[in-house]
């Protein structure tokens, strides 16, 4: 396995798209920094680092294109004959592709999150870290929303890594990833209209896109989605093992 | 000699078409079988099959005593394959690859030694999106050779390579089998595969119908002789009523030695019918006749 990994991590790093793709988010955030330093009152400084300078939907974008394309990529060049007469089975090389992908998302929010530390001293050296914000510290509230995204994203992904699997080239399973992100994004408001009329609709997978909200205002989304935080936390690492688990088979029915 | 590759009993179904029908063969360590087909025969699918990328339908496969299946895959850790076409990874120059799947043990240097019997040194650290099907070929070759498997399997290798890339080809795979690798190639160039497998395996409608030395199977096809007379004609006619085994192909009069005695029945024949000959030719079977001559006993 750790033979496996390492090679997942060698072709990442030797990927441009991958240093493209981190580049481009630094540089993103920098210039909504300079925006939040010109521009104040448009761009204050609270809402950017709550969003990690929009670092935070940015690594949404990558980590979709990264685990579309991981799998896909692999049935487009024809490598995946390579790394399964080996020695390993279809399960390790699938699992190694997972631990990457987790890797690469920490990763990336590592860097966003000191990215938004380091640009919040340089543009703004008296922000309050301390201040209230949705009725805890600031601090407080940027963890639990940075934490709470992630866990919606370990959805996402799963999700993302399904349609992967279906997919015969890179630039499809990409493209689908993210019209995919939107469209939950949009079936999730809608569904969860109608749980106040079908209450049973609660438990659908849409209703968990909402944790990362939920984390941070419970109070407000519960109100919406009809269920505790801790069970919408349970529910969403539940669809994601489940997604995760649908995908693996697919992977292992898929001819070579 | 032992046998490092032990097919037995392989059966393999697609729907409802079976496509591989008790399939038994042996590979020798240090041997080389030359695996040939028409299309659809179901050579890659033995080749998937004992790469264990496929799950077969009964019948086992060994690699050094040890079993291999779609769920087991210890015994490929010494196998080295290149299946239908490379992969390869746009975005990796060749050494890359290389670097990728090397074993970790002495890697630097079955790296460097590939790519000097290879020839590859030129575009080695290319991006292989830049590379000719050819240079593809290659690396796909490298990267099956670069940990010096016991075992190599190679399914049309020759595809895309020019004249001085199958001459090395060649002189690589005689080589290594020297040193001990057994290698089971699949090719549609029979002259080539002729010239560097020991053994051979026909396939014909998942069947094998034929497995032997590669001398044997030539040999077994006899030789003829092409000759040339001022009159093919009348010189078939006149062989045909003396019974000498004789064909008219393409207009050459074909005569099939079936023992020492033919070419001089044939001769004499000839000479009683008063037509001059002009010229005798020797020509031995081949991998191709002797292959196209059992397919087509299976089809009669």
């Amino acid at each position: 396995m750790g033979t496996l990994i390492k090679q997942e991590l060698y072709k990442l790093n030797h990927k441009k798209g991958t240093w493209f793709a981190l580049l481009f988010m630094v540089v993103v955030q920098i210039g909504f920094a300079v925006l939040s330093w010109r521009y104040p009152k448009f761009f204050g400084t609270q809402m950017l680092v709550m969003n990690n300078y929009i670092g935070g939907v940015l690594v949404d974008f990558i980590m979709i294109a990264s685990a579309a394309s991981m799998i896909a990529m692999e049935f487009q060049y024809g490598t995946i004959k390579q790394l399964l007469y080996r020695k390993y089975y279809r399960s390790q090389v699938f699992v190694s592709k997972l631990i990457v992908l987790l890797m690469q998302m920490i990763g990336l929010q590592v860097v966003a999150t000191a990215m938004t530390g380091g640009l919040t001293m340089v543009v703004n050296p008296k922000f309050d870290w301390t201040q209230t914000a949705n009725a805890m510290p600031l601090w407080r509230d940027y963890l639990l929303t940075t934490g709470g995204s992630m866990l919606v994203m370990l959805l996402l992904l799963s999700l993302v890594i399904l349609m992967a699997t279906w997919f015969k080239t890179n630039a499809a399973a990409i493209a689908c990833g993210f019209i995919g992100y939107f469209v939950t994004a949009v079936a999730a408001q809608i569904i969860i209209m109608f749980v106040q009329r079908w209450h049973w609709l609660k438990w659908n997978p849409f209703t968990m896109l909402l944790t990362g909200n939920q984390i941070v205002d419970p109070k407000t989304y519960h109100a919406l989605t009809m269920l505790d935080t801790p069970v919408m936390i349970g529910c969403t690492l539940g669809y994601t093992v489940l997604f995760t688990l649908i995908a693996y088979l697919s992977f292992r029915r898929r001819a070579v | 000699m032992e046998a490092l590759l032990k097919v037995s009993g392989l059966n393999k179904t697609f729907g409802k078409k079976k496509v591989l029908h008790g399939v038994d063969f042996t590979v020798a360590s240090g041997h080389v079988v030359g695996l040939v087909g028409p299309n659809g025969a179901g050579k890659s699918t033995i080749m998937k099959a004992i790469l264990g990328l496929i799950p077969t339908d009964g019948g086992q496969i060994q690699i050094a005593d040890q079993p291999v299946s779609i769920t087991k895959h210890q015994a490929l850790r010494h196998v080295g394959a290149l299946i239908e076409y490379p992969g390869i990874y746009p975005f990796m120059t060749g050494r890359q690859h290389l670097n990728l799947f090397a074993a970790k043990k002495q890697r630097k240097q079955h790296i460097a030694h590939i790519i000097q019997v290879m020839g590859m040194a030129s575009y080695i650290d290319k991006p292989a999106k830049s590379y000719s099907l050819g240079m593809k070929q290659k690396l796909g070759i490298a990267q099956a050779l670069v940990d010096q498997p016991q075992l190599v399997i190679l399914d049309e290798p020759m595809n895309g390579l020019d004249p001085q890339a199958v001459k090395d080809l060649r002189d690589i795979i005689r080589t290594q089998a020297k040193a001990g690798t057994s290698f089971l190639i699949s090719s549609h160039i029979l002259s080539e595969l002729e010239k560097v497998a020991d053994d051979v395996l026909i396939l014909n409608h998942g069947h094998i119908i034929q497995q032997s030395t590669m001398q044997a199977l030539v040999e077994a096809g006899g030789t003829t002789y092409i000759v040339q007379t001022v009159n093919d004609r009348e010189a078939f006619a006149a062989l045909q009523a003396a019974h000498v085994p004789v064909n008219l192909v393409d207009r050459q009069l074909q005569i099939t030695q079936t023992d020492r005695t033919t070419l001089n029945a044939a001769l004499i024949a000839l000479v009683h019918a008063g037509i001059a000959v002009q010229d005798v030719t020797k020509a031995q079977h081949d991998l191709e006749q002797s292959f196209l001559d059992l397919v087509e006993q299976e089809v009669h």
